[in-house]
């Protein structure tokens, strides 16, 4: 089992939903207004989100192994066109 | 310049609200409002302001003088990009011209809704179908955009290309176009079909609007302050341009209203549009579309210094030009 962890901008948030459901993820969890400081200086807030430009969104899927190498395929396009990270760490069911 | 117009603007409650946002970054105040209200006041905004111009538009009806000043809109929707696009691309890259091309084609709802607070305590009567340009110059301008990008842009990744589906679906039916146009329509309906719904809706959309306008001012203050940062990394060229673009296409304006012989009222609202520049629309559309933009660039040169300008300065410039220019019985 692993963990996906997703941080991209709210506004990209539907196109990658749409695509990890594409691949076939079982499900997902969505935390909305994240804020914080990227690793370029970026601050990144709530004070645009009156605009549609608004804080990050965190993603955190759990899903089989199979499957990552379609998540990065599906994913790192939309990543580096749009910005964001991801991460894949171990996961064990309690 | 009329001292008394731009006594009577500062020291109005929407533009010291404004101030007050401004002054509580500068100070260092922690001052702040919780990020859904400002989206909900923007959008309150928009509903009002749609929903009377419906109201409004349905009284004066679709006549000649109407259609052509919706007309003259939206060829200026698509003329300044353009305009500005030539300029931008002296200093910037296609994406970055493009993104601000955009953002200076489009307009400014909250700058038009200032403008129009400011007519209603002068007293000076306006038409309900500017409301409908508004509406109409908000998408031309993110159209655009995007085909000077395809048109300019070489070597672009496919990741980068949107289709044309996408691009339309974000220039029309973006929350702010979509909220504005509807209220507009069901405005336009309720006045015909239902006009005791007129009535209702006035606790709402009337008195409460212009409270709601200094609230959402006072957000604007802080948002602008904190983009004054991102504009001094821009430099000299791209604040040059966020000052002089509303100047000329001010101008512009005035006089396609000459030509249109609009009363001053709406030349005012009318050179608003022409000189505002976008920073709720635009910025989404192009972040979707043109992700190879900088924002703090096209949001930083809208939004920290145009719309600033605009407000402080330039809606009581714009309107005691024409009282010099348009005669006051003009129709």
């Amino acid at each position: 089992m692993k963990r996906l962890d997703l941080l991209v901008n709210e506004r990209e948030l539907e196109l990658l939903l749409k695509r990890l459901e594409q691949v076939g993820v079982p499900g997902y969890s969505v935390n909305r207004h994240v804020t914080g400081r990227g690793g370029s200086g970026t601050v990144v807030s709530e004070a645009m989100e009156f605009s549609g430009l608004g804080a990050n969104a965190h993603v955190i899927v759990f899903c089989d192994s199979s499957l990552l190498e379609s998540l990065a395929a599906e994913l790192k396009p939309l990543l580096k066109t749009y910005g964001g990270v991801a991460y894949v760490s171990d996961a064990q069911p309690l | 310049m009329d001292t008394a117009l731009v006594l009577q603007n500062l020291l109005s409650p929407a533009i010291l609200f404004f101030f007050l946002g401004v002054f509580a970054v500068l100070l260092g105040s922690d001052l702040e409002i919780p990020a859904p209200l400002p989206k909900l006041f923007s959008l309150y905004l928009l509903l009002s302001i749609g929903f009377k111009g419906g109201v409004e538009l349905q009284a004066s009806g679709l006549g000649s003088d109407v259609l052509l000043t919706i007309g003259a809109a939206l060829l200026m929707a698509v003329l300044v990009p353009l305009a500005a696009f030539g300029v931008l691309r002296t200093q910037f890259d296609v994406f970055n011209a493009a993104a601000l091309a955009g953002a200076y084609g489009s307009i400014s709802a909250v700058t038009f809704i200032t403008a129009e607070s400011f007519l209603r305590v002068l007293q000076i009567p306006s038409d309900g179908y500017m409301v409908a340009a508004l509406a109409l110059m908000e998408s031309p301008a993110i159209i655009v955009a995007l085909l000077l990008v395809k048109l300019a842009a070489q070597d672009r990744g496919a990741a980068a290309e949107t289709g044309w589906g996408s691009v339309l679906h974000e220039a029309f039916l973006n929350s702010s176009v979509f909220l504005l146009v509807g209220s507009l329509l069901i405005g336009l309906l309720v006045a015909q079909y239902s006009p005791s719904g007129i009535a209702k809706m006035e606790p709402f959309t009337g008195q409460l609007f212009y409270g709601a306008l200094c609230f959402f001012l006072l957000d604007m203050g802080i948002v602008a302050a904190q983009r004054l940062a991102d504009l001094q990394q821009a430099g000299a060229f791209l604040i040059g341009f966020s000052l002089l673009t509303p100047l000329v296409n001010a101008s512009v304006g005035l006089g396609l209203s000459s030509v249109l012989h609009l009363s001053q009222g709406n030349a005012l609202l009318f050179m608003v549009l022409c000189a505002s520049a976008s920073y709720i629309a635009v910025p989404a559309a192009m972040r979707m579309t043109v992700p190879e933009a900088n924002p703090s660039l096209y949001i930083s040169s809208a939004l920290g210094m145009t719309f600033p300008f605009n407000i402080i300065v330039g809606i009581p410039l714009y309107l005691s030009v024409i009282e010099r220019v348009l005669p006051a019985g003009a129709l």
